[in-house]
């Protein structure tokens, strides 16, 4: 009876993600585009040949696979230097926190407007501080080799403060005790970061991982406001091609394939950064 | 030890706050001395880009009323669905109980961007685009799962006596619920609740997808509107003063919230 109430719930979460996935799977074996009338037409696999000798989703899952390594390392060691700050006893911390969210709680959209505006050539504040100390303007958003370097500061900026929140929880369940007994056996307090600290952070360390790979490989709102997929398609990730797939080429078949290998990609992406972890904890194992 | 210290507080300050001051700034700058910022203006400062945000058409706190129908019909539906099925799950046997958390679990990590364009057709077919209250469905199921883990977790917290006094005093389990249960869950209620909102409020792929009529646009697809709208002309300090306004009320909800915040987020990585 009481299993009942588990009823509805279980329903929604059926047909918002066992629906997408089960239709993706089917569609990614049709032609469903203007070609086809918009009628799904089984094309027995032609979606996935296709896929394999498509130079831009190999370069967008490149792009992909760069953006999400980049970010979330560069996220979670900023994350556990935030996380020690905000861990220590000060003066006001708790406003100090809540500031340190707010990049966490804004629309992806509004900041990804705003970096636009803050990486413009010429108006924007870096080019005019290029152009102040004499130096040839940079180009952010316009030179292929570099704009992902800025869409990687917009997302390091929005989602540091999550993981930062998710290591410090971490950090506060870790036993003072632990490290007054480091401390009367004489260890240092900066070793007690490495032989204390992370090794107790791990699980956290691993979810906030996995949660912040899974978010950056499928960025979307960030590129296409910021720089919609340019220049020369250098910032393309593989949900924005998904989206235009869908959307203005109106391929769905196509489109459905793009996001199913985007999936598998991802727990590939996944079992990948969980063997990394656990090699370095034998490693660590090892050591002591 | 100490001004080393407040140096990492500073900077932590400077990082979460300059790409925001900057927009501030410049959404209080006259066109020109956006261009010339070093040069001699006589006029620098200007209210005109508030002005041409606040009376465009239509005018720009539709979408902040569009955003906040969206993300409170979207939170009312899924408390109205999580709570029950938290408390049942939390009456289940232990094994059913695990793999429903590992469940969730995969399904709260998952990119939902993947899934808008299979989400788009389901609207297509039910008739359910251009309608505010109708992005409550696909908001409410994908903030299930956290929403779920977050309250399954308060329920389990609950001592059991409290609940068997109730039986035995002749409360029905609706009665248990309202009475007992549901007060007792109150700030990871309001946790989730604020969590939920936010996701509502800020949510893209799918309100940019469902909706097409200029004034029922959420504020995210507004302001990516606004951006795609004029890619030649620099009308930069209209965006700034956009996204100031588009700001403005999640800066109020975080200093509010910051608390509920906070516990929801931890709560969910200690327990889930």
């Amino acid at each position: 009876m009481i299993q009942l109430l588990l009823v509805p719930a279980a329903l929604l979460i059926a047909l918002v993600f066992g629906i997408p996935l089960l239709r993706y799977s089917w569609l990614s074996f049709h032609a469903d585009s203007v070609l086809t009338g918009l009628v799904a037409i089984p094309n027995h696999g032609a979606n996935w040949l296709r896929l394999l000798h498509d130079q831009r989703f190999w370069q967008d899952t490149y792009q992909t696979a760069r953006f999400a390594t980049v970010s979330v390392s560069l996220e979670l060691l900023l994350a556990i230097a935030i996380a020690l700050l905000l861990d220590q006893r000060w003066r006001g911390r708790g406003v100090v926190r809540a500031i340190s969210l707010l990049p966490w709680a804004l629309p992806t959209t509004v900041m990804a407007l705003g970096w636009r505006w803050i990486f413009n050539t010429p108006y924007g504040p870096i080019e005019q501080f290029t152009e102040l100390i004499g130096l040839q303007p940079l180009n952010i958003l316009s030179n292929p080799n570099i704009t992902w370097l800025a869409t990687v500061v917009g997302d390091v900026w929005k989602t540091t403060p999550f993981a930062a929140l998710i290591l410090l929880a971490g950090l506060q369940t870790i036993p003072n005790d632990l490290y007054e007994a480091f401390h009367l056996e004489g260890g240092h307090p900066r070793a007690a970061l490495f032989q204390i600290t992370l090794p107790l952070l791990q699980p956290y360390l691993l979810l906030s991982l996995l949660f912040r790979l899974a978010q950056a490989f499928g960025v979307f709102d960030l590129i296409q406001v910021m720089t919609g997929g340019g220049p020369a398609g250098s910032t393309e990730s593989l949900a924005l091609y998904a989206y235009l797939n869908a959307m203005r080429f109106l391929d769905f078949g196509y489109s459905a394939t793009v996001m199913i290998s985007g999936f598998l990609l991802l727990v590939i992406a996944c079992l990948i950064a969980w063997l990394i972890i656990k090699q370095t904890s034998h490693w660590r194992e090892a050591l002591k | 030890m100490i001004r080393q210290r407040n140096l990492w507080i500073t900077l932590l300050l400077l990082w979460s706050l300059a790409p925001l001051l900057w927009q501030l700034y410049t959404s209080f700058c006259t066109h020109e001395a956006l261009l010339q910022p070093l040069a001699e203006h006589n006029q620098r400062w200007t209210l005109d880009n508030y002005r041409q945000v606040l009376t465009a058409n239509p005018p720009f706190w539709r979408y902040l009323l569009n955003s906040v129908i969206v993300g409170i019909s979207s939170t009312g539906l899924t408390l109205l669905i999580a709570i029950p099925a938290a408390y049942s799950l939390s009456k289940v046997s232990q094994n059913v109980a695990s793999a429903a958390r590992l469940i969730l679990l995969g399904a709260a990590l998952f990119p939902y961007v993947l899934l808008f364009v299979a989400l788009l057709e389901l609207a297509r077919s039910f008739n359910l685009g251009n309608n505010l209250l109708a992005l409550s469905f696909p908001y409410a199921g994908l903030s299930m799962p956290l929403a779920v883990l977050l309250l399954l977790s308060a329920f389990r917290d609950l001592p059991s006596e409290l609940e068997e006094a109730a039986r035995l005093e002749g409360f029905d389990l609706w009665q248990r619920l309202r009475w007992v249960l549901i007060p007792l869950i109150g700030p990871a209620t309001a946790s989730t609740a604020i969590l939920v909102f936010l996701f509502s409020w800020n949510e893209y792929p799918i309100a940019l997808t469902w909706i097409s009529r200029a004034d029922l646009l959420t504020l995210p697809v507004a302001i990516a509107r606004i951006a795609g709208s004029s890619v030649y002309s620099i009308p930069y300090g209209a965006y700034a003063a956009a996204t100031v306004l588009g700001a403005l009320p999640l800066l109020l909800l975080v200093l509010i919230f910051q608390r509920q915040i906070v516990s929801g987020l931890t709560q969910g990585a200690i327990k889930g």
